[in-house]
């Protein structure tokens, strides 16, 4: 798994790709959590190269929603392939998460509004 | 074609997943996913709750047929029965959402069959997944 961050003016977009497994969703909750705490609020991640994910890294994605909405940000979604849209469907995550089919959809949802 | 992969700790996870993988090989990438996933679940969660964080003989174990792909895994730790534990709720606010229990919960949505059997020494957990 790798993680690459991009900034695209005040929105920060978070380059996932690779399997996000029990062991490397720690080292993505891990990355994650600094950047948040560093203060970017307002994140986009863009899954289109995350081929996998298990509940671990789904426990990554729910902990950084709760970290950036509290602080009035959030973590939206990009570009989700078929399988990991299954998973956060099975999971609910996509009843609280807000997921769209482009980065820039994404990015460009913020100039909208900000928050849940 | 059936292989087996012993491990004893945790750490082996990212070699039972490329296990998996292998023992895989020219199944449908959907099919794949889901027998992933659903080891993963069942693997961390004898460690995690089995185990208790500590280590202890784990064997996974896959049979690839061509209607259907049988995984097993078998370790040593105090019977836990992962097609008993309590559903997550899914339709709370994003604020009380708790992770707990979701992997249970999506290794069971993912598989068209699981089996739990404790036998004298060990746990039997049997997952089946159709191949479409």
């Amino acid at each position: 798994m790798n993680v690459e961050f991009d900034t695209h003016g005040n929105v920060s977009v978070v380059v996932i790709s690779g399997s996000v497994d029990g062991l490397t969703a720690e080292d993505l909750l891990n990355r994650l959590q600094g950047y948040v705490a560093a203060g970017n609020l307002l994140l986009v991640a863009n899954l289109a190269a995350v081929e996998y994910t298990s509940s671990a890294g789904l426990r990554a994605l729910l902990a950084t929603v709760k970290q950036t909405r509290r602080g009035g940000g959030d973590l939206r979604l990009a570009c989700i392939n078929a399988n990991v849209r299954k998973v956060l469907e099975l999971s609910g995550f996509t009843t609280i998460m807000k997921l769209f089919d482009s980065v820039d959809a994404a990015v460009a949802s913020y100039a909208v509004s900000v928050g849940s | 074609m059936a292989i087996e992969f012993h491990t004893n700790s945790m750490r082996e996870l990212g070699n039972v997943l490329a296990f998996v993988d292998q023992a895989c090989a020219g199944v449908e990438a959907d099919t794949v996913f889901a027998v992933r996933l659903a080891v993963e679940e069942a693997f961390t969660n004898i460690y995690k709750h089995g185990y208790a964080g500590g280590e202890g003989p784990v064997a996974v174990r896959v049979d690839v047929a061509p209607r259907q792909i049988v995984a097993t895994l078998v370790d040593e730790a105090p019977a836990f029965d992962p097609t008993e534990a309590a559903a997550p709720d899914l339709d709370a606010p994003w604020d009380q959402r708790r992770t707990g229990g979701l992997g249970c919960h999506l290794l069971r949505q993912m598989m068209d069959e699981v089996k739990y059997v404790r036998r004298e020494r060990d746990n039997v957990l049997t997952l089946l997944k159709m191949r479409s």
